[in-house]
């Protein structure tokens, strides 16, 4: 029987080697990858979580826990879809049309994904279609929105009229952030919320999950 | 005062007659080349094509006659090469996305993908990898990631030190030609040292280089600052090594001719923290800027200038410490950044060449009163003492309004009691 405290220590440490050969390990031992999840992976990322809001941890600590936890995550994700397991919740992210720039959604996406959300990542210089037609057909419960330049933030206000036109709007949660965002232009434009960080992010999340 | 001799003296803390003024004379102190085109409309100048000298950024070259009616006291000279590895020579005339007829290098070569994007390639080789992408209807481009699968057990320093050589001898003999010709303006002068860009993030992914090896990806380069220091250390070491060889040659041929020198842009602050720890900076960067500066202030004349955005309050000590005179862009929209707290805890010791507007959300999203109440304030907690050089939080970005730019220094005049062009 490995040692799952293991997986819990790779992840924050941000050892993705470490962390997918334990992973193999459960997996071989036929260890219950939703417990994993939830008794190691989850309380992981939320330590990860934690000491960057206390400023242990920084933007490399937070890549590099992701990439562990990812790491491990793929290798259960089969499992997970084979045994029906339902995650936290289900989140589309992208960052809009014009911006290229992704870091802080991947940040953002990995955090969710730490927390037991499964994440559809758009990518980046994502169209408000692609966000429209998502919503419809994978029915998530957050639209999670990034944008890094002012000459991309009306992208967002766009992505949101695009979800009102096609009748969708009320259906989700849209959370927005980035550097030049605020709570102001996020209430100004239609946004549910505005994230200030990734661990921000998750923490409306989960409110956003509790009151549904 | 000359223009010069304003900057000199608010530089060392000496008050100068007024505050001084710079756009435009760095890749992060300028303008896109839509609102140079927008300003030069405004003031009723020759209508011609402005020659974008950033190709990446698209920023516009501030031409003397744009100078004189804003009333720039800094001329910039850039390297000779671009970022995208292409010499600033010539030019022809390109269309932007929003249809702006300009001017660009000879060699910015260009090709659009079946997505609408349009590609750019390094030294404008059409048969190399592209290394820059504008999405459609974009304003810049970004940097295409060319990271070959890395394997710890073969990474080599070496293969990150590509791009740092001794200065070729065109490059030398070409900024010489441009600080002589700058030095006679009247103005200060700033120019861009070569490879003391200790990674700056911008850089890392080479989009000069046609084909990049090492580190390349701007995630995998922020892990390894925490999972391959000793990497970063051999890579930065090497690099300051060459640096400093290249500064007594740039010295040896330009002398005292310019007054500042842009030393690194590599940013340290987010909106709201730093993308490091203090320790990480102490023990990864600091080391090597404060060989850099220590050869400058021993051998030259020449102020050093500090670019970072974000909010870098906690750093500022240890850049001073580093030997920095300037700090730029001095993001005062930023967590923990406003202009009282840094003019009262650091401005008697670090001289802050930007701050006085917001390109987040005042100057391009604000109305013109708005602008001109911000450049104001700024202008009376900043000056005192000298120590100030006007200058917006980095580059007037695409879509601000023209009449908000105007306002912006119309502001910074009013402020001076006098005229832009007295």
């Amino acid at each position: 029987m490995p040692d799952l405290s293991k997986l819990y220590d790779a992840i924050l440490s941000g050892d993705h080697k470490a962390a997918s050969a334990i992973t193999r390990e459960a997996i071989d031992a036929k260890i219950d990858a939703m417990e994993m999840v939830t008794g190691y992976m989850v309380p992981a990322m939320d330590e990860v979580g934690r000491r960057f809001e206390c400023e242990e941890y920084f933007v490399p600590e937070l890549l590099l826990c992701g990439r562990a936890m990812k790491s491990a995550l793929e290798l259960l994700r089969p499992l997970l879809a084979a045994a029906g397991s339902q995650p936290a919740g289900r989140v589309v992210i992208g960052t809009v049309k014009g911006d290229l720039h992704d870091i802080g959604k991947n940040l953002v996406a990995a955090m969710l994904e730490g927390a037991g959300f499964e994440v559809i990542d758009l990518g980046a210089d994502v169209e408000p279609d692609a966000f429209v037609e998502t919503v419809k057909v994978r029915k998530p419960h957050l639209v999670c929105l990034s944008a890094l330049l002012t000459v991309t933030m009306p992208s967002m206000k766009t992505t949101i009229q695009a979800l009102k036109d096609a009748g969708v709007r009320d259906s989700v949660k849209v959370l927005i952030g980035g550097a030049p965002i605020t709570p102001e232009y996020a209430d100004s434009i239609g946004a549910d919320a505005f994230g200030g960080s990734a661990t921000a992010a998750v923490s409306l999340a989960r409110k956003f999950m509790q009151a549904a | 005062m000359t223009s010069k001799q304003r900057v000199v003296a608010a530089v060392n803390h000496q008050a100068p007659d007024r505050i001084p003024i710079d756009f435009g004379s760095s890749s992060v102190t300028g303008m896109h080349v839509s609102c140079v085109a927008a300003l030069r409309d405004f003031y009723g100048l020759e209508r011609r094509p402005v020659k974008v000298h950033e190709p990446f950024q698209m920023l516009g070259l501030i031409e003397e006659d744009l100078k004189r009616a804003i009333g720039v006291d800094v001329d910039g000279v850039f390297r000779r090469k671009t970022i995208l590895g292409f010499p600033l020579t010539d030019w022809k005339p390109w269309r932007t996305q929003q249809g702006l007829e300009v001017l660009v290098p000879g060699a910015f070569n260009t090709t659009v993908a079946p997505n609408g994007d349009t590609l750019i390639y390094p030294e404008g080789d059409l048969s190399a990898p592209p290394s820059g992408r504008m999405p459609r209807d974009g304003y810049f481009f970004d940097g295409i990631i060319r990271q070959e699968p890395i394997v710890d057990e073969q990474l080599n320093p070496e293969d990150n030190l590509e791009e740092f050589l001794p200065i070729a001898g065109d490059d030398l003999a070409s900024l010489k030609a441009d600080v002589d010709a700058a030095a006679g303006s009247g103005r200060a002068v700033m120019t861009s040292l070569t490879g003391t860009a200790f990674g700056d993030i911008a850089l890392v992914p080479a989009t000069f280089l046609k084909h990049p090896k090492g580190i390349r990806d701007i995630s995998e380069w922020y892990m390894s600052i925490s999972s391959r220091r000793e990497y970063i250390h051999a890579v930065f070491s090497r690099q300051c090594e060459i640096a400093l060889g290249n500064l007594a040659r740039i010295h040896a041929a330009i002398g005292d001719a310019i007054d500042t020198a842009f030393v690194c842009g590599a940013d340290f602050g987010t909106q709201t923290g730093t993308f490091c720890s203090l320790k990480t900076f102490r023990d990864l960067w600091l080391p090597y800027y404060r060989q850099v500066n220590d050869w400058i202030h021993a051998h030259t004349a020449w102020k050093t200038f500090k670019h970072s955005c974000g909010s870098v309050d906690r750093f500022i000590p240890s850049f001073m410490e580093a030997g920095f005179d300037i700090l730029n862009p001095v993001q005062c929209s930023a967590a923990n950044m406003s202009a009282q707290h840094l003019k009262a805890d650091y401005g008697a010791r670090i001289a802050f060449w930007g701050g006085g507007v917001d390109t987040q959300k005042v100057l391009p999203f604000g109305t013109p009163g708005e602008v001109r109440r911000q450049v104001l304030e700024r202008c009376q907690i900043f000056s005192e003492g000298g120590g100030f050089v006007f200058n917006a939080i980095h580059n007037v970005q695409a879509r601000t309004p023209v009449e908000n730019i105007v306002a912006m220094i119309d502001a910074v005049h009013e402020f001076n009691g006098v005229p832009a062009n007295a």
